[in-house]
């Protein structure tokens, strides 16, 4: 009795470290947001420890502002725009590699390195290549007599969005991919092999054995990936810094300029609540989902 | 018989054929995917001149270090920052979510799946939200610019990621085989140090790599955090620098190098775990 209360102990020694670290580091903050996003906190109350309560006045001034509206629509197109490309490429590649051939296990591990690496380069190199006077993309476009002359991509508000979309994509697809496998991989072959002996075309299995076995995973990767390229910030950041004329402005880089452009703290807070109340929805979704899949 | 024969002699040919035809389009969404890479590598190794040619050149007509000696003084500090705070963060991520894996695969507590919760959603949460609270609150630890502040910041990425990974793995170490440690007069503390751990050593490993990873590529907190040129890491110093010199491309590559060099080295070196602790750490436990 005596040697399970300790073991409880240790249990608690080992685990509850962590725990506190996430809500010492996490959790109070997420807390402090909130009621910062209530206070007068600028740059000249930084260091006050009392600041004044100003009710929702942070709020109404965000919501009356035309950008952090534009802000919320851009944040969801961008994220809708990544979602189906990554999802829907992810997939096909998924199927595609889950064929035996050569190549296919080598190429499959290869291409998910864009991942590992800082979000930072991969928004300068595609900035690069996607430059007006010496962007790849612009040569080969001519090249094929796609375009006449070199275009500024990231210079108009209509092409900018879709640039960003397609550099998170080249994370995106590879990642999706990988999640996907690993639910393929674990369909049993025998389903397979009897519906071929019952005569079922490719097409009806993919139909009707794959997607079917496969939804679980493909609501987790979904409701994943939709959490993952909502809170988008160094991309955009990097590549557009919200621009041309805030035709890019998603809600965090809103919300970071607010508080660290502007030093109105306060603001920068409230949109940042915004955009967790949106992510919070999905959260619940997510967990839903995760814990019907266990039991 | 002999109809049958050549039927499947011509069903084999089909299979070859269309694996060959799957080959040749793996690889060339290999190379479309990899281009990118090879686009930095390529161009951190050309001149001014050259990356403004009206066709840009897939290989350099003359290969010159030129881009990385003219950076060099900067590299130095920033190189110097990237590398303490990424050790840091990664000693510190290890160091709690190491045995807190360890615990939620071992012993019975109450309140595990809450915990577990707990660690899912921290994962999935914006920078954006805790970062003006942990500004003003850094600010008033006066913990701005010091290398604290991102090593704290950034332990709270990897944290959740790394329990979430570890702890299958520590799942599949038979009881016995602790038991059996214990029996021989190991506490449950050395127990865990002398059998489970060497057991586990490659998904540590790979855990390792994760969290110095994870900080190496941190942006966000590091730029807010560590404005002064002195404590600026590389990824908010080539974010800078892209800024003053747009259009130094070629020295904006040559940062990119050294910045995706550790990443590929710990991919290439550790490619099966890293891809299998994708999947584990950013979906659940």
């Amino acid at each position: 009795m005596k040697n399970r209360w300790r073991n409880k102990a240790l249990g608690y020694c080992f685990i509850l470290p962590a725990v506190i670290y996430m809500l010492v580091f996490i959790g109070y903050p997420i807390v402090y947001n909130w009621v910062i996003s209530f206070q007068d906190a600028t740059a000249l109350t930084l260091r006050n420890t009392n600041r004044a309560f100003i009710g929702l006045e942070n709020y109404r001034n965000i919501f009356a502002d035309r950008t952090f509206i534009a802000a919320i629509a851009h944040t969801f197109i961008y994220t809708i725009g990544c979602l189906v490309i990554q999802f829907v490429l992810g997939f096909l590649f998924a199927i595609f590699f889950a064929k035996d051939f050569k190549l296919s296990k080598t190429i499959r591990g290869l291409v998910v390195i864009s991942w590992m690496l800082p979000v930072t380069v991969t928004a300068l190199v595609f900035k690069f290549m996607f430059s007006q006077d010496s962007g790849i993309i612009n040569t080969i476009l001519m090249n094929l007599h796609i375009i006449k002359e070199p275009v500024g991509w990231l210079l108009q508000g209509g092409t900018a969005m879709w640039v960003l979309i397609i550099a998170n994509s080249w994370v995106g697809i590879p990642f999706n991919m990988l999640l996907l496998t690993t639910g393929i991989n674990n369909i049993s072959k025998d389903i397979y092999e009897a519906a071929e002996i019952d005569g079922a075309t490719k097409t009806q299995q993919l139909f009707k054995i794959t997607i079917p076995l496969l939804k679980p995973t493909i609501m987790s990767v979904l409701v994943l990936g939709f959490v993952l390229t909502f809170k988008v910030f160094d991309l955009v950041y990097v590549m557009t810094g919200g621009g041309p004329v805030d035709a890019t402005e998603v809600l965090s880089t809103y919300s970071y300029k607010l508080s660290f452009q502007l030093f109105h703290f306060g603001e920068g807070s409230a949109a940042a609540n915004v955009l967790f109340v949106c992510l919070f929805i999905v959260a619940l979704i997510y967990l839903k989902t995760t814990t019907n899949e266990e039991s | 018989m002999d109809e049958k024969n050549r039927k499947l002699h011509h069903k084999h040919i089909n299979q070859e054929q269309g694996r060959i035809i799957c080959d040749i389009v793996a690889v060339l969404i290999c190379i479309t995917f990899l281009f990118p890479l090879y686009w930095i590598v390529i161009n951190s190794f050309k001149l001014d001149s050259e990356i403004f040619l009206s066709r840009p050149t897939l290989w350099p007509h003359r290969f010159t270090l030129d881009a990385y000696i003219d950076q060099l003084p900067v590299l130095k500090t920033t190189l110097k920052n990237s590398i303490i705070v990424a050790l840091g963060s990664m000693l510190l991520s290890l160091l709690l979510s190491v045995p807190a894996a360890y615990g939620l695969a071992k012993f019975r507590v109450k309140g595990k799946k809450l915990m577990m919760l707990i660690f899912l959603v921290t994962q999935m949460l914006p920078a954006s939200l805790v970062l003006t609270p942990l500004f003003l609150t850094f600010s008033r630890l006066k913990l701005l610019n010091t290398y604290w502040a991102p090593i704290l910041a950034t332990a709270t990425i990897s944290i959740p990621f790394v329990v979430l990974m570890l702890r299958p793995s520590f799942l599949s170490i038979p009881d016995e085989l602790v038991e059996a440690a214990k029996i021989d007069g190991c506490s449950n503390l050395s127990a865990f140090f002398r059998v489970v751990v060497p057991v586990a050593k490659p998904t540590l490993l790979t855990a390792a790599a994760f969290s110095f990873v994870f900080a190496w590529n941190d942006l966000v907190y590091s730029m807010t955090f560590n404005s002064s040129d002195k404590m600026r890491p590389m990824t908010s110093a080539i974010y800078k620098f892209m800024n003053q010199y747009g259009t130094k491309w070629n020295s904006i590559m040559a940062y990119g190098v050294l910045l995706i060099l550790p990443c590929v080295i710990i991919f290439v070196t550790m490619q099966k775990q890293i891809v299998e602790g994708m999947t584990s750490g950013s979906v659940k436990g």
